[in-house]
């Protein structure tokens, strides 16, 4: 992405952002009559964004600078990131209902493998780590900080 | 309660087994997280921050203390081992720390770097108990208007962390207070923006917003970097006796010792600077005033002991708006702010009065903490360097765990395990769009101060903006204000015309 597009893309965003909140604020009740409101604040706040996110459109759009419109190239791995993204989120929905320790084990073993090579995996220490940080972790809440985490349909 | 009854208490809760344990865990996890490139001081204070939720409250304080002091010095470690700084406030440690681990000094530049890290914590400490009950006093005098231009004036921090683009600093600080006043609104409890989703009502917390912003974000990046993660960094080896320098070298070093503290001191009293630039300063100031300039940059005590006693320094001068006037000045006191809240402790003029204890505990803390650091940074070294070898591969996945256990235990509910990763996407977006995310987390502590004191100061004064003409602390913070983001404004401008681009940006400060 260009610095052009990325500022656009900015502007664009934040603005209609600022437009969506700034109608909701509009609906806010207000209840004390001698007050301001409860959307006054939000509604000022959005108009803030509404003006910032323009002026960075209108200066985007009027600049004629050669280094803006140059594409710098990455090496990052959009699949890496996308897959890790995937795995998270997984494991954030399967928190409650399949509960931390069995949970995090799969995600903790899932994780590592995704991140190591073939050089560095090292798939029996993986499992051990995968299982001792989960369950020291749900120990030190149980009988420490005496906070349950979620046992999940399971039970544990 | 009389401040003598307060001291005691807090020396009483100070000094217990558990908290002095507390203590010492975190400045040792600090060190930890300071000293491995990619992990930091903010991120160790952000994962730790919910443990302290069910502890007393000098204890998690204590907690927070020491993994803030450690996070800071222990960067040093890697900046001189690996040429990396480990937090962003060891930049500058790196240019000589480095080059004398080259000539193979790196032993001498650890001892050096842990000792002077030390003194100039105990002068930021100094500092932050003298000043800061003067400060109160004054504070005392404020009303709603006053405290909204307090506020005001906090919201400018975000000026000077926006980097090269004030306006994407701007949308960040926008967005963040726009997060704060998701739920029930203050003064009337009117629920707003909650789009029928009852989780909403009470908000989001902080500490789900933190972790999401600054830990799993750089998992997130790991994973699209996931093909150089196992890149070894080349690690030079060290030896050290004592703390590598002579009683006449130690006292050849106190003017740049003072000099240095007192700039880590000012900047961190400063909002919105932090300790990447305090280091820088005090390491130019040293050049600018030695005998032998020439000789910085090439591996000499000097610039290692100047950029770490600021550093360090800054820690005590960060915490004096913040205590005074809950002004965070860098994302660590920010994110402190949040533990203070978190233990119902409102940071402001009063905060003498009402929480005494705890801001005495605080202050033995830290004075413990420095203390820790010193022995055991010194005396784990060879344990510190060799967590240097961690792989990231099995690092990585074990703080997302912890940081789903953390932002589980700040209200017990699900719903906040996955808004983490609702940040950390939002904060993902913010970094490809090369916005700031320091500014969303201002916003978003400070945006609940700013719109309680507005609308109780426009209820004051029947709906008109003009109460804020007649209150001369009001003005004159607005004043403050107005002149402060006009330099920023000044000085970026400058800035660009000079380097073209190439300066060193240090406006994120990570801790």
């Amino acid at each position: 992405m260009t610095n052009k597009q990325r500022n656009l893309l900015t502007s664009v965003l934040f603005l209609a952002f600022g437009i969506f909140f700034f109608m909701q604020a509009q609906g806010v009740k207000h209840m004390i009559p001698s007050d301001v409101g409860s959307g006054y604040v939000p509604a000022f706040i959005c108009g803030c964004l509404i003006v910032v996110s323009a002026a960075k459109l209108i200066i985007t759009l009027t600049r004629k600078d050669p280094a803006d419109n140059v594409k710098k190239s990455s090496d990052s791995s959009t699949v890496g990131g996308v897959v890790t993204i995937l795995i998270m989120l997984v494991y954030m929905l399967a928190f409650e209902p399949v509960g931390f320790i069995i949970s995090s084990i799969i995600f903790l073993f899932a994780l590592m493998n995704w991140f190591a090579n073939n050089e560095n995996r090292n798939i029996p220490l993986f499992a051990i780590i995968s299982v001792l940080l989960p369950v020291a972790v749900d120990a030190l809440f149980v009988f420490v900080i005496k906070m349950p985490l979620p046992k999940g349909i399971i039970g544990f | 309660m009389v401040p003598a009854n307060m001291i005691a208490e807090a020396f009483a809760n100070t000094f217990t087994p558990m908290c002095l344990f507390l203590i010492w865990f975190g400045t040792v996890i600090g060190i930890i997280f300071g000293s491995i490139p990619g992990l930091s001081a903010t991120m160790a204070v952000v994962l730790f921050l919910p443990l302290t939720f069910g502890m007393e409250t000098t204890q998690g304080l204590a907690l927070l203390c020491g993994l803030y002091m450690g996070g800071i010095s222990g960067g040093l470690i890697s900046a001189i081992l690996l040429k990396i700084p480990g937090t962003p406030s060891s930049i500058s440690t790196v240019f000589d720390g480095g080059p004398m681990a080259e000539k193979g000094e790196a032993g001498r530049a650890l001892g050096v770097g842990i000792l002077f890290s030390f003194l100039g914590s105990v002068l930021g400490i100094f500092a932050l108990m003298f000043v800061s009950p003067l400060l109160a006093k004054v504070c005392l005098l404020f009303s709603a208007a006053d405290y909204f231009a307090v506020a005001v004036f906090a919201l400018s921090i975000i000026a000077s962390l926006s980097g090269k683009d004030m306006l994407n600093g701007l949308i960040s600080g926008l967005i963040g207070i726009a997060l704060s006043m998701v739920g029930m609104a203050p003064i009337d409890a009117v629920v707003r923006f909650t789009f029928g989703n009852y989780q909403l009502m009470s908000g989001f917390d902080i500490t789900v917003l933190l972790i999401g912003v600054f830990a799993i974000i750089d998992i997130i990046l790991s994973g699209f970097g996931r093909d150089h993660l196992a890149d070894k960094m080349e690690k030079k080896k060290y030896k050290l006796k004592g703390y590598g320098l002579s009683m006449k070298e130690f006292m050849e070093q106190i003017p740049n010792t003072i000099i240095s503290a007192v700039i880590g001191i000012g900047i961190g009293i400063l909002p919105g600077i932090g300790g990447s630039t305090s280091g820088l300063l005090a390491y130019t100031a040293a050049r600018n005033r030695s005998k032998y300039p020439e000789k910085f940059g090439t591996g000499i005590i000097d610039g290692v002991i100047a950029s770490e006693t600021a550093n360090n320094a800054t820690i005590g001068g960060s915490m004096i708006p913040l205590l005074c006037m809950g002004i965070p000045g860098n994302t660590v006191s920010a994110i402190f702010l949040g533990g203070l809240q978190v233990h119902a402790i409102s940071p402001g003029p009063l905060i003498f009065n009402k929480s005494g204890q705890y801001v005495y505990g605080i202050y033995l803390a830290l004075i413990i903490s420095s203390i820790f650091m010193l022995i055991f940074e010194r005396a784990g070294l060879p344990i510190f360097v060799k967590l240097l070898d961690i792989p990231k591969h099995i690092l990585l996945p074990c703080i997302v765990v912890m940081c789903c256990v953390g932002g589980y235990s700040a209200n017990s509910r699900v719903f906040d395990v996955q808004c983490i990763l609702f940040f950390g996407l939002l904060g993902l977006l913010f970094k490809a769009l090369k916005i700031p995310s320091t500014p969303l987390i201002i916003g978003f502590i400070v945006g609940s101060m700013f719109e309680k004191n507005l609308r109780q100061a426009l209820q004051a004064g029947h709906g008109s903006w003009t109460v804020f003409l007649g209150r001369p602390i009001a003005m004159a913070f607005l004043i403050i204000t107005v002149i402060s983001c006009a330099m920023t404004v000044r000085k970026n401008m400058q800035d660009k015309k000079a380097a073209a681009g190439k300066e060193f940006d240090t406006s994120e400060e990570d801790g």
